[in-house]
């Protein structure tokens, strides 16, 4: 569809995040997958190898894998503005579901459609906001009155 | 016999004469420049008043404008950049914004030739969120040619967050 015909929004920041400190977006990561279909073998194999050393480097995602009996293995994101994500990760290998989790971490919940500004500023004026009179001899608007 | 150049009367006007109409002449008075040598001695005490200005720190709100990711941006404290580009710092880094053109304040503006040297200015800003564009569609279609063609561009990008524009004197 065209930009018309889709939703936008502006260009935000959650909770004003990078003025302080910064804050990862993503609070809970829960991993749906089976234990013997093939098509979470690459689930299986991102628990055993790279889970561990991704949830040490980002202390404040918490991690959840919950074993079931399903077809297809998800990733459900959940994120501190309380979006929740799911992606498919459906006969993927171990290293695209690494790339995967880690474009989840670096997004914030926000909705993903056209931006309609790539830049925001809450202070767009220091110098004084262009008028047509500025700069221009304030006898232009003296007129005289015939009494 | 004379030709018409050597005629007296033709020599009394100078090459460049225009007779006197409403077009001859721009509307607004005649511009007057003033004197080259105390041009000279106002530019050095408008200098002078600057640099005291920026020595005591008696400047409030700054505003700069950057050169980042091919495009220039006007930038203040405390706000949001989005460029369709993927940077190297990982989210939460601090970034110094080196190419600045221009820093302004409430009373002064620094204008770089074209850019402004590095000790004088520092930008710095937080990198965000590096996410993906939403979806845009590229469809080609002839009609009557049972032609089309549908592809699916993604964009990466990074949302910076400016959070300080600094300015030192030397």
């Amino acid at each position: 569809m065209t930009s018309r015909g889709t939703p936008s929004r502006f260009l935000q920041s959650v909770l004003r995040n990078g003025l302080g400190r910064y804050v990862c977006q993503l609070k809970r990561l829960t991993l749906v997958f089976s234990k013997e279909a093939r098509s979470s073998h690459g689930a299986r194999e991102f628990i055993e190898e790279n889970i561990v050393d991704f949830a040490k480097q980002n202390p404040s995602i918490v991690m959840y894998v919950a074993p079931q009996k399903c077809s297809h293995p998800k990733l459900i994101a959940e994120y501190l503005n309380g979006a929740v994500k799911e992606e498919q990760i459906n006969r993927k290998t171990g290293e695209e579901i690494v790339q995967l989790v880690q474009k989840l971490a670096n997004q914030s919940g926000l909705d993903i459609i056209r931006i309609r500004k790539l830049y925001h500023t809450d202070s767009p004026s220091i110098q004084g906001q262009w008028h047509p009179f500025i700069n221009k001899p304030t006898s232009l608007n003296v007129k005289d009155r015939k009494s | 016999t004379l030709f018409r150049s050597q005629h007296s009367q033709a020599t009394s006007v100078h090459p460049g004469y225009v007779p006197k109409t409403s077009l001859s002449e721009p509307p607004w008075s005649p511009v007057k420049l003033p004197d080259a040598r105390e041009e000279a001695i106002h530019h050095a005490e408008v200098v002078q008043r600057i640099n005291n200005l920026i020595a005591n720190g008696q400047f409030g709100r700054l505003f700069a404008v950057i050169h980042f990711a091919s495009r220039q941006w006007k930038v203040t404290n405390e706000d949001l950049i989005l460029s369709h580009a993927d940077i190297d710092a990982k989210c939460g880094d601090k970034i110094r914004l080196e190419k600045v053109l221009l820093v302004g304040g409430d009373d002064f503006t620094l204008i770089g030739k074209p850019l402004l040297d590095r000790d004088h200015v520092r930008v710095e800003a937080t990198v965000i969120e590096k996410t993906e564009s939403c979806p845009k569609i590229h469809m080609r279609f002839w009609k009557r040619h049972r032609y089309q063609r549908k592809r699916i561009i993604v964009h990466p990008q990074t949302l910076l967050r400016i959070n300080t524009i600094d300015r030192k004197s030397t």
